[in-house]
């Protein structure tokens, strides 16, 4: 195993292999910043061009262009307010206020290196748990599955902020989002939901226009009326300075880093429970974290516990997604079943082989993962004192283009003009939202998992009846669940008593 | 008692959410389980939270003429994606922008709107080839 290792970095390290990787890398770097357009959609335009490549080659260029991706998401995210990716939106809650606080720094160094440390997590995990991770994705069948969704959807409590009237209005907002994520055909009987009479509708309203929408233009609005920059007046030498505070802060909340990108490596190892669940999961966690009501208040104003969190599992998620890809052929998420693709291209089996024979390739994939990531958090650590410089401009100068990166970017998800519509209505009901005191968290993680939580709910009724309630590990979720909803209250009342 | 715009986007919510619920009752149960589940307690939520922001409306809700032309500015990319297509928009609506709404000099605008149209051109038409959908006006001309 030692000697594939070796092995493994001594192919990456080839001439060949390294140049395409670093040519990726910098695809990876510019499609990051843009919403839609990113690691799905950029991998499945480059799969044409790996077909002259050897298999570690076109491994080295897909995914370090993927990887790159997701880290590179999250700038655009805490400067403009604008989620690169649109997984990313999670950054966008902490990391934005941040930026607005003329600390856009200090949050994109925290953001950097808590991806390079989930990256490297993820890696790792990848590395050692290939071999026996086998029981884990076998045991999770559909009623597990839903478990895991109903788990996230409960962090909804976390996500609500405090008070009675917050967190109503969050389970409200929950609902929304679940009952948007119904929009389109049943897949069971077939019946139209809400289409109101639209073909645009029947596969129901994408994520990204609604993500970008909802997240980003109420920051563009709330831009050109306070008619400044987006850093306010803060001092300009104070927005380069933060870098070094900002990887300071990673260590300072090391062991969150680690639970959060563990979080990432687990919901990336279970076969469709989809990137976008990681992060926000990650994020409940970091706000669940603070010791007492007052700490847990400044959580959405700017807390770097609220970037640390989502960008630790973004990175560490593509390791745990690459599993159950590389070992059985089950892909995690959209961009793992494109470079399924790529596997079969490569003439690739994934399974046994990818063990055994070809152990060499997988492991060079582990090191394409942690050398991506080094070398662009280095180039972007390198960068990020005038990357900060960009909340300097002046508002009228910068809304054109960040309205076009959320047009263009809505738009390149999926290629329908009928996109940028939603994402003007998402737009509108964001600005609405935060005009009137609603949060966006809760509103997003019920569309995210929605649609998950009805399918896989659909499965378990009709393969195993209601006998389903009386498995162990639902019983196991179940409780998990039951502690995710209760413990924000219960921490309440702790800190209350004291 | 006052009829603020909270209580009108609390009101709102819960017409969407009527609405849901009626039109759910008519679908066979399976169709109708989950929009159901969701919408009766968002009906309830909603309409709870519209008479709490009737009774002790907040202060200060207006939108204002800003917030309004940045959603005007929205539309008109849109209906220049629609005629003319992302390539020919872009330019187009940079420079609209930077001339009319934010007062910048000639120069500027037409410089940046270049460099928008460079950026768009390179990374999606020469480094992606992203096939972009022709816009109303070049569909008539061919």
């Amino acid at each position: 195993m030692l000697d594939a290792l070796v092995q493994g970095l001594l192919l990456v390290l080839q001439w060949n292999a390294f140049s395409l990787m670093l040519v990726g890398m910098g695809l990876g770097f510019v499609v990051g910043l843009l919403p839609g357009i990113g690691g799905a959609a950029t991998l499945a335009l480059m799969l044409p061009f790996v077909f002259k490549m050897s298999p570690v080659e076109a491994f080295a260029f897909l995914l370090g262009m993927h990887s790159v991706a997701a880290t590179t998401g999250d700038i655009t995210s805490i400067l403009f307010g604008v989620p690169g990716e649109g997984l990313s939106a999670a950054t966008v809650v902490d990391g934005h206020p941040m930026a607005k606080n003329g600390e856009a720094a200090r949050a994109l160094g925290a953001a950097l290196m808590s991806s390079l440390l989930g990256a490297l997590i993820g890696a790792a995990a990848l590395a050692v748990s290939i071999p026996i991770v086998r029981p884990l994705v076998l045991t999770f069948g559909s009623p597990e599955l839903f478990m895991v969704t109903v788990m996230g959807i409960a962090c909804i409590t976390s996500l609500s902020g405090q008070g009675t009237r917050a967190q109503l209005k969050g389970f409200a907002m929950g609902f929304l989002g679940l009952l948007l994520a119904t929009i389109g055909q049943e897949r069971q009987s077939g019946i139209l939901r809400f289409d109101f009479g639209l073909t645009y509708l029947w596969e129901g309203l994408d994520l990204i226009p609604v993500l970008v929408g909802i997240f980003a233009i109420p920051e563009i609005i709330d831009l050109a009326l306070r008619g400044t920059a987006i850093a306010g007046n803060a001092p300009a030498a104070k927005l380069g300075a933060g870098v070094w505070e900002g990887i300071k802060d990673t260590f300072r909340h090391f062991w969150l880093v680690v639970r959060c990108s563990a979080v990432g490596v687990f919901v990336g190892i279970l076969p469709g429970a989809g990137g976008g669940v990681a992060q926000w999961m990650a994020y409940a966690h970091a706000v669940q974290s603070a010791k007492d009501a007052k700490d847990r208040a400044r959580f959405g104003g700017g807390d770097v516990r609220g970037v640390l969190g989502p960008g630790a599992a973004n990175n560490s998620k593509e390791g745990g997604d690459l599993i159950p890809t590389i070992a059985f052929g089950v892909p995690g998420s959209g961009a793992m079943a494109i470079l399924l693709g790529a596997f079969l291209i490569m003439g690739l089996h994934p399974g046994p082989d990818m063990l055994t024979k070809h152990l060499a390739v997988t492991y060079s994939m582990v090191w394409t993962l942690v050398l991506a990531n080094v070398i662009a958090v280095l180039i972007c650590l390198a960068l990020l004192p005038y990357l900060s410089l960009v909340t300097r401009i002046r508002g009228g100068l910068i809304i054109p283009f960040l309205l076009l990166l959320v047009f263009v970017g809505s738009y390149t998800a999926n290629r329908q003009i009928a996109d940028l519509i939603v994402t003007l209505a998402a737009g509108a009901l964001g600005f609405l939202m935060v005009r009137y005191g609603w949060p966006r968290a809760p509103l997003v993680l019920g569309f995210v998992l929605g649609k998950l939580a009805e399918t896989y709910l659909f499965i378990s009724m009709a393969r195993y009846g209601y006998s389903w309630l009386g498995q162990p590990l639902v019983i196991v979720l179940m409780v998990l669940t039951g502690v995710v909803i209760v413990f924000p209250y219960f921490q309440e009342r702790r800190i209350n008593a004291a | 008692m006052r009829l603020s715009g909270a209580a009108l986007f609390s009101g709102a919510l819960a017409a969407i959410a009527a609405y849901a619920v009626l039109t759910a009752l008519n679908w066979p149960a399976k169709a109708a389980l989950f929009p159901l589940t969701m919408g009766i307690p968002l009906l309830v939520l909603a309409v709870a939270q519209a008479i709490v922001d009737l009774r002790d409306p907040p202060l200060g809700d207006r939108v204002g003429r800003r917030g309004l032309a940045v959603f005007a500015w929205m539309g008109a990319f849109i209906a220049l994606v629609l005629l003319g297509g992302f390539p020919a928009a872009v330019p187009i609506f940079v420079f609209l922008y930077l001339k009319t709404e934010s007062g910048e000099r000639w120069w500027l605008a037409i410089a940046l709107a270049l460099a928008a149209w460079g950026f768009f051109h390179l990374l999606f038409e020469r480094l992606l080839h992203f096939p972009f959908e022709p816009g109303l006006i070049q569909e008539w001309f061919q």
